[in-house]
């Protein structure tokens, strides 16, 4: 039998997608549509003093015009997803205070988008303006500006997690290196923009959302709750989605367009163009992290302690996710006897920090391997060495860390020896000390990263002291349907993984069919689709989850299909076999049913069932992955399940007179278990090595002291092009995971992690003489770093 | 309102439009050729690039007012009436797309490269679609597509 | 991200665009649209009529000139700089900087024109055209005036044409002998520059020593020419010697400002850096060609 599971399989969704037929969600055409348009807060915090929409509504082409009074009057608070100490009450618009500047403080609803904005300049607003508070450090002093002064602060968590004897390591260690890192602003910015439409029918008191929303199980949820509507009135529709990478998600604007809607009884859209994407939608969390790691002089290290602040910005839903997240690898691949972890989540006037592709571990990882580059570098060992005395064997997997992270699998050393070969280390160090005696500064850097996968939600009851939403689950459904023909649905929405061939490669296996005989539907409807709360594309939980799901669908319509075949053919279930469409009894040529006659018995011929059998052929398989427990009297919890693995080289030229960096090769090695599909797998390792590439030179959020965002467009918030990446190569260790039901890993956050850390250290390597604290690194900051480590060079020599 | 004639993929077409209508919604809403995305609406981006003349433009640059006697080639014009172009099924072959969201911007990029440029090194092709973005790929991929779909174009195969 | 709205007019000729300008005092003239509609979108610039001239056909072209150097239309694209076979004979710099000019779908739109118009202190046509010394063409209501680029650009996106004036051409200096350099630093190839440098030796009249242009861009509020930094090189002195002296005087020419791109200090010191790599590149070049030249005298 043939498995289309591991192949290459061509996707099913490129040929619409390559010749303009694919259906985002602009695409939607809906009748007597509205457009919406929102007004913001040009300042960073203030009070709102007044609004006055009367000019707004009187423009022709205005439909309506929603103000923040009026939404908190005509709904409920947003339900945070990890509620705070304090309730805190946030709506789909700023009422009585603006907290970031680019807030959505009132919205227009007019017959076109232009004419919203007309409108939208209309609207006058008074405002007392607040001290802002942009730096996290400053917002946690006392005497800060409060956001929120019914909390008393601005810090949403603050706690202690030690695990194991840290003092104790810390006393017998050889040495102790401390440093101090901080990572930037910056996104992964979805080519399209986030946005929905929201049609309201009086008729039933309905609701429709047509939205590239990345989380459709939660934003239900809330949607109901904030609406008052029951959720059996709501259904979400998620068409095509443009990329989302953790970003797409805001179910305020669903709201304020429901909102709109209900006023004025025709669906209303709200698409974010790029200015309002880049200041308002989503960051990643920057911060400030001091890490100090015991060592002994062989290299082996024995324990960290870790501060770290993470800037949530005015982030209500989800914070704290920030830190508590980086405990799946805040060990990274390395055997430490002892961690403690001290973690704060600040709110600032700044835009909500967000998921982003990797969230919080990028700068997890960007510590560790930063500090073991410098520990290298300290003990004179190449940086390459040192991680192989550290690392966790692969004889040792499953390996529970301090933090209680369990490493299903992976083969480190070999992973990162696979590496080495590959990108000719030895030959590329030769290199480098030969250009260097020409004067030209090459640099090697390594970074290795664990990758984990799937969020287990109960790790928040380490915040709150209660469990609330908790585990790590996907719901799927498979339908053969009247016909013998295959359909599958999933409650996650792709957003450019190509979830449609994936899980049309795992059913067609399951049903001895080709993936081309299973339709997959696009994206997800809540009326079709089955879902949970915990349903959608995030946290790299495909594998985890999904597959699970899927087989576990597809196996009980198989099952199902094999009942009613061996009773027609009067053969036991256990000897028949699916192949090619067909329920054959295995050893009888000739004797089989094909799937089309099965389903007609299933939905038709009813008698024909056998005794006690239901009619229909449809299954739906909710799969929780098991691994997923609770926090532990220790307080450890299991925050991700499963663990891929990766090494990442890099070489880099450092132009010396200008300080522009070039990448000359990039190697990834990753594992990832068993690859699903390998072309899919390669463009993910591809691209999200390039967003850590991104991060690490070019991309950055920055503020002024007034709260003011300074690079709010793509002339200014710089993404690599073509021209700025190189020819990635990549090779991979395939170690299947135990614990997924077809081995498969996470695979999608890859190299966002390692890639900041990668090309961090190997800039720091081609300057020798300088430690690079943060990112990006631009070409004025190596500059100035070459004149710094010039000017200290000269002292040495004095 | 202004009155445009003009000839998108080989049609001729007469609209009244504003003149704020950027050519992008004019494919899109007016035409329904949502091929055409729109991803920046200030040139940086790509998503909206088409044919002008034959040469690629931003259509969120241009009003469509001003494309009175233009012709004007979307991705819909280049796809052929059945299967796909070459590289279209290179793109689909070499995994050169994720969400797809670039690609349309992208193929017309590259079929201009290879109309002028029937085998560019990798550095030409890296040059030829710098001005378009693509955020999920890595664009390793997508360069070797157009590679391949230039070979495939010439009658070869790759080297 | 929308325009204000806005009364469009397609141009047929000078005089009606002429005409529309002094009709409504808010008017811009529309050419490429590529710095222009940016703007509009963001509702930066709200001009009430929008005066399209891309219908006025005598404003696109590229005419040689009799002295050997050339007239080039306000509209011609970007791309047509870098491609045009006489543009790269007769003016090398000015193709090598338009091809610096974001990417090609940008350039297949942008015009000369809108470019010097504009006035982007960053933008690599103004620079080229400085360095060339070349001559501006306007026209007005009273008719047209010649402008030398040494005073046409007044300051940040400030020209010497007047509100109800068009740019319809630029004239560069015939090129024979030419030694020229050209170089930036940009964050990504594409983007405006953070600093650049073009040089151009102009060949004097008979018998007289060229003339040595050297000018920065992305480093105050326009380009600038390098005067300090340029009697650093009389003709003979397109050395490499020259070069270091040059570079080393050019920081003290410019007043940069910062931006979140780069500071002021970095500006400078990339100013020097490019200074002195465009005239090596310009003294490269000359040597090159009387190498080839006398090669070519002595073959039979
Ligand atoms: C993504 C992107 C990247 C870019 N990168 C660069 C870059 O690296 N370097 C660079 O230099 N530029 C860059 N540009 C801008 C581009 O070069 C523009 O083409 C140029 O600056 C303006 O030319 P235009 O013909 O498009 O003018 P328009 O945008 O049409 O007009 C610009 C201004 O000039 C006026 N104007 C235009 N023509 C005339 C005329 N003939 N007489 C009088 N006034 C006139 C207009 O009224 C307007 O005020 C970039 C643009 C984009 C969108
Ligand atoms: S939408 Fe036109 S370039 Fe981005
Ligand atoms: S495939 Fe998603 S932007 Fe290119």
């Amino acid at each position: 039998m043939t498995t289309w599971v591991g192949a290459p399989v061509p996707r099913k969704e490129d040929a619409r997608l390559t010749t303009g037929r694919g259906r985002y969600l602009d695409d939607i055409a809906r009748s007597g549509l509205l457009h919406a348009a929102m007004l913001r807060s040009p300042h960073a915090h203030a009070r709102i003093v007044s609004i006055d929409v009367s000019e707004a509504e009187r423009l022709p082409g205005v439909l309506g015009v929603l103000s923040g009074a009026e939404a908190a009057a005509a709904s409920q608070p947003i339900r945070p997803l990890i509620p705070t100490p304090t309730p805190l009450r946030d709506w789909c618009l700023a009422v009585d205070r603006v907290r970031f500047a680019g807030e959505p403080v009132a919205a227009v609803a007019a017959v076109d988008r232009a004419t919203a904005e007309d409108a939208v300049e209309r609207i006058q607003v008074a405002y007392e303006p607040l001290a802002p508070v942009v730096d996290p450090e400053a917002a946690i002093e006392p005497g800060a500006p409060l956001l929120y002064p019914e909390l008393g602060t601005n810090v949403l968590w603050h706690d202690v997690l030690s695990y194991g004897d840290v003092d104790g390591a810390f006393t017998r260690a050889d040495g102790v290196l401390r440093e101090r890192f901080e990572i930037q602003r910056y996104a992964s910015t979805p080519l399209e923009t986030f946005g929905c439409i929201a049609e309201h029918d009086a008729g039933t008191d309905t609701y429709t959302f047509w939205t590239n929303d990345q989380r459709p199980g939660f934003t239900l949820a809330i949607l109901a709750e904030s609406l008052g509507v029951p959720q059996s009135r709501l259904r979400l529709v998620c068409p095509d989605i443009g990329g989302a990478f953790g970003n797409k998600r805001r179910p305020a604007y669903l709201l304020t367009c429901a909102l709109l809607a209900r006023k004025t009884g025709r669906p209303v859209k709200y698409l974010e163009d790029r200015i309002e994407n880049l200041t308002a939608l989503m960051h990643a969390c920057n911060g400030v992290m001091d890490v100090e790691l015991a060592y002994r002089n062989d290299g082996t290290v024995l324990a960290f302690r870790i501060r770290d602040i993470a800037d949530e910005g005015k982030n209500l839903v989800s914070p704290t996710q920030h830190n508590l997240i980086k405990l799946g690898n805040i060990a990274n691949g390395y055997r430490i006897g002892a961690i403690r972890y001290e973690p704060y989540s600040v709110l600032t006037t700044k835009c909500p920090s967000g998921a982003n592709r990797g969230i919080g571990k990028p700068f997890m990882c960007f510590a560790i391997e930063r500090t073991m580059a410098l520990l290298a570098r300290r003990l004179g060992l190449d940086p390459a060495e040192l991680r192989l005395r550290n690392y966790v064997q692969p004889a040792e997997m499953p390996y529970t860390t301090p933090t209680g992270s369990q490493y299903d699998s992976g083969d480190y050393p070999a992973t990162l020896r696979r590496a080495l070969e590959r990108f000719d280390y030895r030959g590329r160090r030769a290199e480098q000390a030969r250009a260097r005696k020409e004067g030209r500064l090459l640099g090697i850097g390594l970074a290795t990263s664990v990758e984990p996968a799937g969020t287990n939600l109960a790790s928040y009851e380490l915040i709150t002291g209660r469990r609330a939403a908790s585990g790590s689950a996907e719901a799927a459904m498979v339908r053969i349907e009247p016909d013998g023909q295959v359909r599958a649905a999933l409650g996650n929405p792709a957003t450019g993984q190509g979830y449609e061939t994936v899980v049309a490669q795992i059913v067609a296996d399951e049903l001895g069919l080709a993936p081309d005989e299973v339709h997959v539907a696009r994206g997800f409807d809540s009326l079709g689709t089955p879902s949970l709360y915990l349903s959608g594309s995030y946290s790299n939980k495909f594998s985890v989850t999904d597959v699970g799901a899927v087989v576990g669908a597809a196996r009980k319509v198989r099952d199902k299909a094999l009942r009613i075949a061996a009773h027609r053919l009067e053969a036991a279930p256990a000897d028949l076999e699916l192949i090619d469409g067909e329920a054959r009894v295995r050893g009888v040529p000739g004797r089989g049913l094909t799937l089309r006659e099965i389903a007609r018995t299933a939905y038709a011929d009813v008698l024909g069932l056998p005794p006690g059998e239901d009619p229909g052929l449809e299954s739906r398989h909710f799969h929780s992955n098991p691994l997923a427990a609770p926090v532990d009297e220790r307080r450890r919890v299991r925050s991700q399940l499963v663990f891929s693995n990766a090494a990442h080289c890099c070489l880099v030229e450092v132009e010396r007179r200008t300080g522009q960096v070039r990448i000359l090769a990039y190697l990834v090695v990753h594992d990832c278990g068993r690859e699903l599909n390998p072309g899919i797998v390669e463009g993910m390792v591809h691209g999200s090595t390039v967003h850590g590439i991104g991060a690490a030179l070019l991309e950055e959020f920055r503020y002024d002291e007034g709260g003011n965002l300074l690079t709010s467009t793509f002339m200014d918030y710089l993404k690599p092009t073509a021209l700025d990446v190189p020819d990635i190569d990549v090779d991979h260790l395939e170690t299947p995971s135990p614990f997924t039901p077809l081995g498969a890993k996470g695979v999608g956050e890859g190299g966002s992690i390692p890639g900041p850390a990668a090309v961090a250290n190997a800039v720091e390597d081609a300057l020798a003489a300088f430690v690079i604290r943060s990112l990006p690194i631009t070409p004025e900051r190596v500059w100035s770093w070459l004149n710094l480590a010039g000017e200290t060079g000269a002292r040495r020599t004095r | 309102m202004i009155s445009v004639r003009l000839t998108v993929n080989g049609r001729a077409v007469e609209r009244d439009v504003p003149p704020r209508r950027s050519l992008a919604e004019f494919l899109r809403e007016d035409l329904g050729l949502t091929g055409t995305h729109v991803g920046c609406e200030h040139g940086v981006c790509g998503a909206c690039t088409v044919l002008v003349g034959g040469r690629s433009a931003r259509s969120c640059l241009l009003f469509a007012a001003q494309l009175e006697d233009a012709t004007v080639t979307t991705i819909e014009g280049l796809t052929p009436a059945a299967g796909l172009s070459a590289l279209q099924s290179a793109f689909r072959d070499c995994h050169a797309l994720q969400c797809g969201f670039c690609t349309p911007g992208m193929i017309v990029a590259a079929h201009e490269l290879l109309a002028e440029n029937p085998a560019p090194s990798r550095e030409e092709i890296r040059a030829a679609i710098a001005g378009n973005l693509c955020m999920c790929t890595g664009y390793v991929s997508i360069v070797r597509a157009i590679e391949q779909a230039a070979a495939a174009r010439r009658g070869g195969s790759l080297p | 991200m929308k325009p204000a709205p806005f009364a469009y007019v397609r141009a047929r000729s000078l005089d009606e665009a002429l005409g529309c300008l002094v009709a409504d005092p808010e008017a811009k003239i529309l050419a490429g649209g590529q710095s222009l509609v940016p703007m509009m979108n963001m509702r930066l610039a709200r001009p009430s009529t929008l005066v399209d001239l891309n219908a006025v056909a005598e404003l696109s072209g590229v005419d040689a000139a009799a002295d050997g150097g050339l007239a080039i239309g306000a509209l011609t694209r970007h791309t047509d700089l870098v491609t045009s076979p006489l543009v790269r004979e007769r003016a090398p710099l000015l193709a090598t900087a338009a091809a610096h000019i974001g990417h090609r779908a940008i350039r297949n739109r942008g015009t000369l024109g809108g470019s010097l118009a504009h006035a982007d202190p960053a933008a690599e046509l103004p620079a080229a055209v400085l360095a060339l010394g070349a001559t501006l063409v306007a026209a007005g209501p009273g008719g047209r005036r010649r402008i030398a680029a040494d005073d046409f650009f007044l300051g940040l996106f400030a020209t010497a044409l007047a509100a109800d004036e068009i740019l319809v051409a630029v004239e560069t200096p015939p090129h024979r002998d030419a030694a020229w350099g050209f170089a930036e630093v940009a964050r990504r190839a594409g983007d405006f520059a953070i600093a650049g440098a073009a040089v151009a030796a102009i060949p004097g009249d008979v018998g007289r020593s060229a003339r040595v242009r050297l000018v920065a861009f992305g480093v105050d509020d326009r380009p600038i020419r390098l005067t300090a930094a340029e009697i650093h090189l009389g003709d003979p002195a397109l050395t490499p010697d020259a070069a270091a002296a040059a570079g080393a005087a050019a920081a003290g020419c410019c007043h940069p400002a910062a931006d979140v791109h780069a500071s002021a200090e970095y500006r400078r010191h990339l100013v020097s850096v490019l200074t002195e790599q465009v005239v090596r590149e310009a003294a490269g070049r000359r040597a090159a060609r009387r190498e080839g030249e006398s090669r070519w005298s002595q073959s039979p």
